[in-house]
């Protein structure tokens, strides 16, 4: 371990860079307090890969994930906000300040927000590891255009599988959409949906699971599912597969730390949004009990950002 | 030594847009081969890569050797382009 006064300290690390650590940084560098963000993957985070948004509030046409998250991150960036590429490994409690061990070496901050954010589930079948990016996709936006003129299955049946499926329809030839149990996704994006219904580019198949993806010749060639209300089998020929069944927490490097976490691994906060470590706090999807969505993501992370600087006001 | 780098990528990828900006911060040009705009060359990035999604990046040597990364996959690209 490196002697603390070797290591460069912050008064705040942020870690993530989506909304909510975006956010959280646009209010606390517009109170001088320094802030650095360590992204390990994509800035703008799961967002950042989202076709469209149409329920951030401000954009009445919708908004590019891509976009909002360019315009969140040059916010941030206009306030003084660092954002370096980095990957937090463990958080250790050392009193006045935190240490935090990263990719880039270990770094001090007097508070720490974390905002990791989660990525899609993988559903845990026989084909889905073995065809992973060569026909089992999680990221419409990143693989899609592999797929013109293709026949695909889409798995899930919420808001992300809904829109995902709606911008894969610009490349695929059909779309099955396999729902195990009913469409839970909001009724305007299942609006939209039963455009490509009625145009037959998407057909939904209810109460539908997905128990395997087989293929041959490196690449995917079907989807075996069981049709719950007669229990048989049925395929669905295809030519990939994109997953979205839900969220898992990004919370792998906190396990064995004193930062509790819920059974799932979500992050537990109190009202404040501090976590079970004094001077760390928790924003948007990471933490138990989010509602997943940007804006909440977004006004969680302004309100990290105003008790950080109450607990550092406290602390100085 | 780097002698060229090629970047195959979409318009709607997130994470082609991460593997530019940290060579645009490094200050290294590279090619874009952008798939929405080429989709002809779409084998030529799954034949590189063997995967079906975007970011490819290729980091051709001067000794014309070949490193292929997929996707925005730091630990990878940073020795790859140092």
């Amino acid at each position: 371990m490196a002697d603390k006064k070797d290591v460069p300290k912050h008064d705040v690390i942020v870690v993530g860079a989506g909304p909510a650590a975006l956010t959280a940084a646009i209010y606390t560098t517009r109170e001088d307090i320094e802030t650095l963000l360590l992204e390990r993957g994509v800035v703008g985070g799961l967002a950042a890969v989202t076709d469209k948004i149409d329920n951030y509030p401000g954009f009445p046409d919708g908004v590019e994930g891509l976009t909002l998250s360019d315009q969140l991150r040059k916010q941030a960036e206009r306030f003084g906000a660092v954002i370096d590429l980095g990957e937090v490994l463990a958080i250790h409690d050392e009193g006045e300040f935190k240490r935090l061990e990263t990719t880039e070496g270990d770094m001090l901050a007097r508070a720490v927000l974390i905002a990791t954010g989660s990525d899609y589930k993988k559903i845990g079948v026989p084909g889905e590891q073995e065809f992973y990016a060569r026909g089992v996709h999680y990221c419409a936006t990143c693989d899609g255009a592999f797929y013109r003129d293709k026949k695909l299955v889409v798995v899930g049946g919420g808001n992300s599988a809904v829109q995902e499926a709606i911008f894969l329809t610009r490349y695929a030839s059909h779309i099955d959409m396999l729902v195990r149990s009913t469409v839970k996704a909001s009724d305007v994006l299942q609006g939209e949906l039963q455009k490509f219904i009625d145009d037959g580019k998407v057909t939904v198949h209810l109460g539908t699971t997905t128990n395997e993806i087989v293929g041959q010749d490196n690449a995917v060639t079907k989807v075996v599912g069981i049709d719950q209300a007669s229990g048989k089998k049925v395929e669905f020929p295809t030519d990939g597969v994109f997953v979205f069944v839900g969220l898992m927490p990004n919370s792998q490097f906190l396990k064995g730390s004193p930062i509790d976490l819920d059974k799932i691994g979500f992050i537990k906060t109190d009202e404040d949004l501090h976590t079970t470590m004094p001077g760390v706090f928790a924003a948007g999807d990471i933490r138990s009990g989010a509602t997943m969505q940007i804006a909440s993501a977004a006004g969680e992370g302004a309100t990290a950002a105003l008790k950080i600087r109450e607990y550092l006001e406290g602390h100085l | 030594m780097v002698k060229n780098i090629t970047i195959f990528t979409t318009n709607t990828c997130g994470y082609c847009q991460m593997v530019k900006k940290y060579l645009g911060a490094k200050g290294m040009t590279y090619d874009e081969v952008n798939l929405d705009e080429h989709p002809h060359r779409q084998a030529e990035a799954l034949n590189l890569s063997g995967a079906m999604t975007v970011p490819v990046t290729v980091v051709t040597m001067q000794d014309d050797s070949q490193e292929v990364i997929v996707g925005y996959n730091l630990a990878r690209l940073a020795p790859a382009v140092a």
